[in-house]
């Protein structure tokens, strides 16, 4: 939406909502806390105060989890999430650069890939693919934290060719092209050749990195 | 220790335990890292679970004081 006006009439994303409840929620959540510490005698509980504690304890805390569940889950998956860890932010930083024309940067500036740029290109497709994407980003998490990584960073495994061919298998542009011979497909499907053999480097961090 | 005396701590930690929860989400609803994200899922949630049942510890015992069970 970047640049563009906003419709008429326009009252956000469900992403938006669902943030805005969230925080309403948690926010509500917290006075019906205190309400029920205040209630809470010595002597014992009382009816009210158990009717408090099943609100505060018991029933609003789930509609937090969900709703922190699902905005967590779709955030975890922006750039802004990917580059919020200050290794990620030469990579993140040409993305957006519209000087440059490294692949990442391409797809960027011309929306190839409407959002969750890194995301889509570094997570497989299907269910198996989002999980695999998830306990990856856990894995990540962990060693940006506890400090167990080497700069620069280098992707884990060589990159499936199946991301790319999931958005341009199918395309024209990509099947008639003079570069992609009939014969050489069946090698692109099985990894035996690379995309980014011909298109990458996929990121000028990474050529920098490499000239080093 | 004395009974009533004694719920009322196990719900006062229930309640110390859901305010910490809270507080986890309210900070994956605000800022956009990772991180908070996966301390809401592996900190928050559990505290969550732990203060549910404290709550239903009390619920029982108080039932129990009663004997209606």
């Amino acid at each position: 939406m970047d640049g563009l006006p906003l419709p008429h009439g326009w009252i956000g994303t469900t992403a938006d909502w669902m943030r805005g409840f969230g925080i309403v929620f948690v926010l509500l959540n917290l006075v019906l806390l205190a309400v029920a510490w205040r209630s809470l005698r010595r002597s014992g509980v009382s009816a009210s105060t158990r009717g408090w504690l099943f609100v505060a304890v018991g029933l609003l805390p789930l509609m937090v989890a969900f709703l922190s569940f699902a905005h967590g889950l779709e955030q975890s998956s922006t750039v802004a999430s990917c580059g919020s860890c200050h290794v990620m932010t030469p990579f993140v930083a040409d993305l957006r650069d519209i000087q440059s024309d490294s692949l990442a940067a391409t797809h960027f500036k011309n929306r190839y890939i409407q959002d969750r740029q890194c995301y889509t290109c570094h997570s497989n497709y299907g269910l198996g693919g989002t999980l695999r994407a998830k306990l990856e980003g856990l894995g990540h998490v962990w060693r940006y934290t506890t400090g167990a990584y080497e700069i620069p960073i280098k992707i884990a495994a060589p990159y499936d060719n199946v991301r790319c061919l999931g958005c341009h298998g199918a395309s024209q542009k990509f099947l008639n092209a003079a570069g992609h011979p009939k014969e050489e497909l069946p090698n692109l499907a099985r990894n035996a050749t690379s995309c980014l053999d011909c298109h990458g480097p996929a990121h000028a961090a990474q050529q920098k990195a490499a000239a080093r | 220790m004395n009974e009533p005396s004694g719920r009322v701590r196990l719900l006062r930690i229930a309640i110390v335990l859901a305010a910490v929860f809270d507080i986890l989400a309210l900070l994956v609803f605000l800022r956009e890292k990772p991180v908070f994200f996966a301390g809401f899922m592996f900190v928050g949630q559990p505290l969550f679970l732990v203060a549910v049942l404290l709550l239903l510890g009390a619920v029982v015992a108080e039932l129990r004081a009663k004997q209606l069970l």
